[in-house]
């Protein structure tokens, strides 16, 4: 396949085959982040003709791929939970207090991540008592 | 006229209830909401006694002690100007993110009652917060002046009471203890007015009536 073109650690010239999951935890060598395709013929180049890998990039015109590592996912986390109520293990909770305040749905999580309880009565309750109200 | 004096009686007995019931929007229910362990339940008892003789209900220094919403009806608080307001007061259970048994256990709890108690705390924490949002005129947002003010479920709950539009005022409590610094909780919360008290000897709670008197009267 001569579509096949390795990738280039930016910052030490290690090389990657094509489609490697490695580097998506960065350079194993060197740890940076940015990567560069190189044409199969020219993966020597920045060796052999003393090119830094930015000048083999400014001549192939290919893309530097950058690994950007999710930011904020914690915050993702704590706020935009669907669950009212977490259960981590028996005894131990986190309440979702602004999900809370907002109504008395209540969905609650087992465990770490992805099972979930729906409680279908708490969200059916609230008709007739708005009726009520009015 | 035996009769007439009795049936009057009756009548005005009905009437006043009529009347009652007619003004009853009149009294506002003011919640005492804070972090577990600041005293809420500690002042609720003083309100209640210092106005009608009553308690309210049983405090303890383990966390969550309190795990139902309860509520003393009809207390009438008069200041010194002889401003009147009628309230309900409701002691809710202390609002958290994050409910472990584990924590209790330090207390000397034994296992399946701690993990009894957080199950009820969190329950707790949702009775408290439907309260908020259905019945709820004021807050009374209580914090221990010995801890760091800056918890991220203060601002949270400020943000929510605010977004609610309801009047709140801050109570610094535990001011009898040598490292309370309630111009800490005054900094972090410069929107609304905070009181200083010691919910135990009652010092200062006369400020908290006051306060109480001019923002939810």
């Amino acid at each position: 396949m001569n579509k096949d073109m390795p990738h280039k650690c930016t910052k030490c010239g290690r090389e990657y085959k094509d489609g490697s999951t490695e580097i998506l935890k960065g350079c194993e060598s060197c740890g940076g982040k940015k990567f560069l395709y190189v044409k199969e013929a020219e993966i020597h180049k920045d060796v052999l003709e003393e090119k830094t890998i930015d000048e083999i990039a400014e001549e192939s015109n290919e893309e530097v791929l950058e690994i950007v590592e999710p930011k904020g996912k914690k915050q993702v986390e704590m706020y935009d939970r669907v669950e009212s109520i977490r259960i981590v293990a028996p005894g131990s909770y986190e309440l979702n207090l602004e999900k809370m305040a907002k109504t008395d749905e209540r969905v609650v999580s087992v465990g770490k991540e992805g099972s979930y309880i729906i409680d279908l009565m708490s969200m059916v309750k609230e008709e007739p008592k708005k009726k009520r109200k009015k | 006229m035996k009769i007439f004096y009795q049936t009057f009686g009756t009548v005005k007995k009905k009437f006043s209830g009529l009347l009652n019931r007619f003004f009853k929007k009149k009294r506002t229910r003011i919640g005492i909401y804070g972090p577990p362990n600041a005293g809420k339940t500690t002042l609720a008892n003083r309100i209640a006694r210092d106005w009608t003789g009553d308690a309210i209900g049983p405090v303890s220094e383990i966390p969550h002690e309190t795990r139902r919403a309860r509520r003393k009806e009809d207390i009438i608080i008069t200041g010194a100007n002889g401003n009147t307001v009628t309230m309900d007061i409701v002691d809710t259970p202390g609002v958290t993110t994050k409910i472990d048994y584990h924590e209790f256990l330090e207390f000397g709890m034994e296992k399946e009652e701690a993990i009894i108690r957080a199950r009820e705390a969190t329950e707790g924490v949702a009775e408290a917060m439907h309260w908020l949002r259905e019945d709820i005129d004021g807050v009374v947002y209580m914090l221990d002046s010995t801890t760091d003010p800056f918890l991220q479920v203060n601002i949270m709950m400020i943000g929510i009471i605010e977004a609610r539009n309801l009047p709140v005022i801050i109570v610094a409590n535990k001011i009898d203890l040598p490292d309370a610094a309630p111009a800490r909780i005054r900094s972090a919360f410069p929107q609304h007015p905070v009181v200083a008290i010691s919910g135990l000897e009652g010092r200062n709670v006369e400020d908290l009536y006051e306060t109480m008197i001019e923002y939810f009267g």
